[in-house]
């Protein structure tokens, strides 16, 4: 069984706010000295296929597309249990929007060959989006199931639950198929040291956009109209002074009551 | 500023190579004249201050980009300060803000290196730098009667930082200066294993936005301890508190001190008396970080001007950190004043020390380079005639210590704090 997860890198979401820049001129967000991260949500899949790779033995392949990948970055993937990373890297590709990003990921896909499930996060956690995952299953022709958190192999298909509100739907397909998985999977594990060294030496595949066939004629970048920083709400931090916990507790009702 | 900023400054350097030596009026002969790690192992020019303001130009003007020798340039170095001080010798330069940029659009870009990407992992899990757990930090205190600031409140702070904290070989360094305080009378407190990292030496590695969340944590901390005054053993943490946020703009409106400098006050005003003799002579390593990059951050708003189609001036005039207002008295007058202790001087010292070589992420990304680095600056210890080697720094007395096990010198390593508590 072959099990693709497909990796996009992003800034890190967890970046303190502080670092965070908004340029309105250039509509562009920059983190000052903060590393790329893989997609979170991208992580959870990798995860759901190390998950099924333990259980039902499967080759898992990671493939990232874009502009400038860390291969430091995607690496990291290989360190906690992928078997092979495919890295698809073109100045095309920066600020792409997700039709063109999952076309770009068909292309390579087809240079891949063979595919039983592929695997993407619920969404990209720079963008929020969340529509790579479905057009690809659209442009693929599979069965597509969003907003999965937990997936199994039984007899040769597919079987997911996917969120709905306060509920879930058990989904069950014929594979190959496309989920987009959601963060309630649980986190990616942790690499272990031996196989964090191997990663770093294991050879990977970078390919570019004509090693896949893009037709750059069909490659869309984003055109923002604008982008604006969020308004200042402003921060003030007080302690609350007081001997006891209950004259801080009456200290404190008293500023809350305004007086 | 971000690295394209620097460009000026990167055009500007001619090569004069000052950036690798201890200035020849110091009189540093030729065996210890070296001042820059990096370039004293790899005897290569792009090694050098000046080889990285070259390959950082050649980069913004995008004739080169990443690659794996460029990024070990980039990685091979303690940011130590010491190019940025001799370069200042006779240029108006900041060589040490230059490779901080380029260390931070590295690490923007994802050009990273695997064993700091881990120490990374670990400070965002865990708030250290050691790779350990955060419910350990406290541990070193365990025993010992000494105020929790996170439960009460309390004037003095004293801060164990990562390494001191985790590093069992060196947690005797932060119980003997708690010791020490309380024999001085200090009503001194900690924060157990609530404390977390300064920041600052992910800073150093290029990870500069780390120290935003850090410096906003710790500086409630203080606040909310009412604390007026911060003492340290650990020069990584006194360059973060004192020069490091000021310069991000979270400046600490309280007193930060390293150890040597409120020891060496405690005893001016007669709180810590002497009574032991320890016949020992030593020589006294100076941090990087306590001195010459220990100077007040001096902040600067302004504009370069360029006068008669080359000359670069500031305006308003820029005033340069140049070293010579790191803290190297206060130690050497602890050791002075201790009974029995002969102090020897190295070749390179105050501004124009030579780095440990743990700075920089070194002692994590390539142990085996930092070592080496080490195992310089003992051969150098050793020129003098010192049965010991004193630092103020855990980072230092961890790889000083380190290399002289693999040698076997018989050189022994001491935090200053431990004699100290010799004399007492």
């Amino acid at each position: 069984m072959k099990i693709i997860v497909c990796a996009k890198q992003v800034p890190d979401p967890e970046a303190p706010y502080t670092a965070v820049q908004v340029n309105s001129d250039t509509k562009e967000i920059s983190t000052k000295g903060v590393a790329p991260v893989i997609n979170p949500y991208d992580e959870n899949a990798l995860e759901a296929a190390l998950r099924i790779k333990d259980e039902n033995g499967a080759e898992v392949v990671v493939i990232s597309v874009g502009s400038k990948i860390s291969q430091a970055v995607l690496r990291r993937s290989l360190a906690v249990g992928a078997d092979n990373l495919v890295v698809v890297d073109s100045p095309q590709f920066k600020s792409l929007d997700s039709s063109s990003i999952a076309y770009v990921l068909s292309k390579a896909l087809e240079k891949m060959g063979e595919y039983d499930l592929i695997l993407t996060g619920r969404q990209a956690g720079d963008w929020d989006l969340g529509q790579t995952g479905l057009i690809l299953g659209e442009i693929l022709g599979i069965p597509t199931v969003n907003l999965v958190r937990s997936v199994k192999i039984e007899d040769g298909k597919v079987v997911a639950e996917k969120i709905l509100p306060g509920a879930y739907e058990l989904v069950k397909s014929n594979l190959p198929a496309l989920l987009t998985v959601s963060s309630e999977v649980g986190e990616l594990r942790y690499p272990i040291a031996k196989r964090k060294i191997q990663a770093y030496k294991q050879p990977i595949d970078v390919w570019s956009a004509e090693d896949i066939g893009v037709d750059s004629d069909k490659l869309v970048q984003i055109d923002m109209s604008a982008l604006m920083p969020p308004p200042d709400m402003g921060r003030d931090c007080q302690f609350i002074e007081g001997d006891s916990p209950e004259e801080k507790g009456k200290n404190l009702a008293s500023i809350l009551k305004g007086g | 500023m971000a690295l394209i900023d620097w460009k000026a400054d990167m055009v500007r350097c001619e090569r004069c190579s000052n950036c690798k030596w201890v200035p020849w009026q110091k009189g540093p002969g030729l065996e210890f004249a070296q001042v820059c790690p990096s370039i004293s192992k790899h005897n290569f020019h792009a090694y050098s201050g000046a080889g990285r303001y070259h390959s950082s130009l050649a980069y913004v003007t995008d004739k080169i980009g990443y690659t794996e020798g460029w990024l070990d340039i980039i990685y091979h170095c303690q940011m130590c300060g010491a190019c940025d001080i001799t370069c200042k010798t006779n240029r108006d330069m900041e060589p040490q803000e230059m490779l901080l940029a380029l260390r931070a659009q590295c690490v923007e870009d994802g050009q990273l290196v695997p064993a700091l990407m881990d120490v990374m992992e670990g400070l965002k899990a865990e708030d250290n730098m050691m790779q350990s757990k955060k419910a350990d930090r406290g541990n070193w205190a365990k025993g010992l009667k000494v105020k929790d600031l996170t439960k009460e409140k309390g004037e003095v702070l004293y801060f164990a930082g990562c390494r001191i904290s985790f590093d069992k070989e060196l947690q005797k360094v932060a119980r003997t200066a708690i010791s020490v305080l309380k024999k001085a009378g200090v009503d001194v407190g900690i924060f157990g294993k609530e404390e977390a990292c300064c920041g600052g030496r992910s800073y150093e590695m290029g990870y500069q936005g780390e120290i935003e969340s850090f410096s906003e944590n710790n500086a409630a901390m203080f606040k909310a301890a009412g604390i007026k005054k911060i003492v340290v053993s650990c020069s990584d943490c006194y360059h973060s508190f004192k020069v490091l946020y000021h310069k991000i703009g979270r400046k600490l409106d309280i007193e930060v001190l390293h150890i040597t400098e409120y020891i060496a006050q405690l005893i001016k005003e007669g709180k810590l008396k002497f009574s032991k003799s320890v016949p020992l002579r030593v020589t006294y390593h100076d941090p990087c970080h306590l001195g010459r990059l220990g100077e007040d951050w001096i902040p600067w708003n302004g504009v370069e001007k360029k006068v008669m189609g080359q000359l670069v001036l500031h305006d308003p005039p820029k005033v340069f950190r140049r070293g010579k207002y790191g803290i190297y008295d206060a130690p050497r007058e602890i050791l002075r004043s201790i009974p029995g202790v002969k102090l020897t001087e190295m070749k390179r010292i105050e501004e124009y020390s030579f780095c440990c070589g743990a700075g920089g992420g070194c002692i994590d990304s390539d142990p085996d380079y930092s070592l080496w680095v080490a195992k310089e600056r003992i051969t150098e210890a050793k020129t003098t005639g010192a049965e010991a080697m004193v630092t103020a720094c855990g980072w230092c007395e961890r790889n000083f210590s380190d290399a002289v096990n693999e040698t076997g010198d018989a050189l022994k390593i001491y935090d200053i704090i431990e004699l100290v508590e010799q004399a007492i």
